[in-house]
């Protein structure tokens, strides 16, 4: 008998495997076939009285996270017969996702999403829904600014809801500018002269960390549109200029390069992210900083008193002025299962009421006009009339540009960073990257 | 008769359809996919179009892959060498013994406990060029000049990265060499000692070659381990400044999931697969091999 044991013990561990397996991979199916039903007779019920509209957000940090399911809850509160299924997702994720979530057969109705080119792709793709109807009857063209709405427009229907923003701009020590008798400066000349002070008295002008290298992108976002104008800069970004363009280089050459052998910037800045580069900033190692409004969310709150922004010098005074808005919003999936109710939220969202409560509690600029901005702070307030005397707004280059142009082209900025008199190469090496990734567009 | 003698032969078998079964749908299943859908354009949205060779042919002549290629093939001559040897000897060394061996053990194989991404944290912040360990060390002993941008000098950074993963790799080489070790018949070594032997010619003559089979098992696990290097890359410096640290999976990595070319991802995974797949065969032969002699 023995000897049958262990065969005996091994069939009948597989057939109890296999049975247990069995019923599973069978009924899979059928559960769900049971489940479906059970949920669409819930539906149906709900169908008299609830609604329902699914909402996939990437607002993942503490306090966005918390003001956005503040506005789901009072969208609720206001249509009482709609329910929001709403999911929040950790903002690098979102981003992989979104191309499943997209091309699902039941996607989610209502997404967050980049404004610009990045929502142009799916556009293009079709996988983004017409909400002309509520841009429409919300009134939006004419409470919304024509950039914003430009920005949300393509063959001159709407698709995109712009919601909030925030400004580039350069930060700096108000502080360390009085102890050198410095003011904020408004030309590239003034910007040089202060630069100089700063170095001479062994402050590191301007910090920056290109360990991730979008930092270096805004100071090539920036020289471009103050050299060459907005116009041309977009252009670039869209593929239709050549990066071989001498007016490319010269950005390069006459503008970047000296910051750059003049010991400008922070000393192995490659070594750092861009939060560790504040730290000299905090610190009063470094007077200067090129970033976007959220490098005050990091900055120590008893500090603050010590710093503000200035608008990146201007070059060219005949130029046009451009400046980076980077702008969040919201639009609804091309095959949403729920429109009528995807297109009531989406109301909601763009409504003066949603971009007030975003506006007060997280600091960040809305974009419907109608919004009271009387209580904003100061900060707030500076940073509205920056934008609002700009001429063009751009996203920033890693959204204006194809995310495989953005990757090749910070590469090369980086690698200028380390030897300025290979430009012409490098240059070269991007045009060339340009023509293949724009050749299927 | 005949079937009672079958029978027992095939009980392996019937244990093994569970695991082959998800075998097949997560490792094999995908892998031929993977191989699919490097033949095709396939962006994460549209739906994939065959498009031949292109991706290949776009990947033998981007200068990124050279340079990750040539970074994995620095990192493997790296680790081939410097763990093994550091490794040996240390298991020479730890296995007498001597006082405080066991710290000395437990101290050299911790660094394999943590996970490659704390490690590579850690010494981020180590190699910090204003602030940190290395670099005030220096400063402090007036060796200014030594202090460096470890992590953003592009001739320095893939050393810098190197040097990291060979310092987790010592340990676990020391361990498997120890294991060895105690696999070896004291006689050998006693008889040896009779002939005439000193500590040196010993361990030339007679652990060493007794030892070769575990020395063939870690260089082809260093191998392996370098060619999959990720971790440590894309934590430190996600391949940069300017690609100068990128090696094939971290590029694979950003091709794929940050500039959404899926399918010139795949091609490069295969390309990796390729290149691994020659040292696993090797590893599994002298396993196989090795096994069968017991």
């Amino acid at each position: 008998m023995k000897r049958y044991m262990f065969p005996l013990l091994a069939v009948v561990t597989v057939l109890t495997m296999v049975v247990a397996c069995q019923p599973q991979t069978v009924t899979v199916p059928v559960e769900k076939r049971v489940e479906v039903p059970v949920q669409q007779t819930v539906e149906v019920e709900r169908i008299v009285a609830k609604r329902v509209v699914i909402y996939n957000s990437y607002m993942s940090d503490p306090a966005p996270r918390e003001a956005d399911a503040a506005l789901v809850r009072m969208f609720e509160e206001e249509h009482p017969d709609i329910d929001v299924i709403h999911s929040t997702i950790a903002h690098e994720d979102f981003k992989q996702a979104i191309r499943a979530y997209l091309t699902a057969s039941t996607p989610p109705d209502v997404m967050t999403w980049f404004a610009g080119n990045r929502a142009r792709f799916f556009i293009d793709k079709g996988l983004i829904m017409d909400i002309s109807d509520v841009w429409e009857k919300e009134g939006w063209n004419e409470s919304y600014p024509k950039g914003f709405r430009a920005l949300s427009t393509v063959n001159d229907k709407q698709y995109f809801l712009p919601a909030s923003w925030y400004w580039w701009a350069v930060y700096y020590r108000k502080d360390i500018f009085d102890q050198y008798g410095l003011k904020p400066p408004q030309t590239w000349d003034e910007f040089l002269q202060v630069c100089e002070t700063l170095k001479k008295n062994g402050i590191t002008p301007i910090t920056i960390g290109t360990k991730y290298p979008w930092t270096a992108a805004g100071w090539f976002d920036y020289l471009n549109m103050r050299v060459n104008g907005p116009e041309f800069h977009i252009n670039l970004m869209l593929g239709k200029e050549r990066y071989d363009d001498p007016r490319v280089k010269r950005v390069f050459t006459d503008y970047w390069a000296p910051l750059i052998q003049k010991g400008y910037f922070l000393e192995d800045a490659a070594a750092y992210t861009w939060s560790e580069a504040l730290q000299f900033m905090i610190e009063g190692k470094a007077a200067m900083y090129l970033m976007g409004d959220f490098l005050r969310d990091s900055y120590p709150d008893e500090l603050e008193g010590n710093l503000d922004f200035f608008r990146f010098p201007i070059i060219d005074p005949k130029m046009p002025i451009g400046e980076e808005a980077p702008t969040d919003g919201f639009f609804i999936a091309a095959n949403s299962q729920h429109p009528e109710e995807a297109k009531l939220f989406l109301a909601f969202l763009g409504s003066v009421k949603a971009q007030q409560y975003f506006a007060d509690t997280l600091g960040r600029l809305p974009t419907n006009m109608g919004v009271d901005t009387s209580k904003f702070t100061p900060m707030q307030k500076k940073g509205l009339e920056l934008i609002q005397g700009a001429d063009y707004v751009s996203q920033f280059y890693d959204r204006d540009t194809t995310p495989e142009m953005a990757e090749k082209g910070m590469a090369g900025f980086m690698e200028f960073w380390d030897n300025p008199d290979k430009i012409d190469d490098i240059l070269a090496r991007l045009e060339a990257a340009r023509q293949e990734i724009f050749a299927g567009q | 008769m005949a079937q009672r003698n079958i029978f027992p032969r095939l009980v392996p078998y019937f244990f093994l359809i569970g695991p082959l079964i998800l075998y097949l749908i997560w490792v094999i299943g995908p892998m031929f996919y993977t191989i699919y859908l490097s033949f095709t354009n396939w962006d994460g949205v549209s739906s994939p179009a065959l498009i031949g060779w292109r991706n290949y042919q776009k990947l033998f002549r981007d200068p990124v892959f050279y340079i990750s290629l040539g970074n994995n093939l620095r990192w493997m001559v790296c680790f081939i060498t410097i763990p093994v040897v550091g490794g040996l000897a240390l298991a020479l060394t730890l296995n007498r013994n001597i006082p405080g061996a066991k710290f000395f053990k437990t101290s050299f194989y911790a660094p394999m406990v943590l996970s490659l991404v704390v490690c590579g944290l850690i010494w981020s912040w180590m190699y910090h060029p204003a602030k940190g360990l290395i670099n005030e060390t220096f400063r402090a002993v007036g060796l200014d000049s030594l202090a460096q941008g470890w992590l953003s000098d592009r001739r320095l950074v893939m050393w810098a990265i190197i040097a990291v993963g060979i310092w987790r790799q010592v340990g676990y080489v020391m361990v498997l060499y120890l294991a060895g070790l105690q696999g070896i018949d004291p006689t050998y070594v006693d008889a040896s000692r009779v002939d005439g032997c000193n500590s040196w010619q010993t361990i030339w003559h007679v652990i060493l070659p007794l030892l070769s089979p575990v020395t063939v098992v870690v260089v082809v696990i260093s191998i392996i381990d370098s060619l999959r290097a990720f971790d440590l890359v894309s934590v430190m410096t996600r391949g940069g400044p300017y690609y100068s640290s990128s090696v094939l999976a971290n590029f694979m990595y950003i091709e794929a999931f940050n500039n959404y070319k899926m399918g010139y991802g795949a091609s490069i995974s295969v390309i990796l697969f390729l290149l691994s797949a020659v040292f696993i065969f090797i590893y599994l032969w002298r396993v196989l091999k090795t096994e069968l002699e017991y």
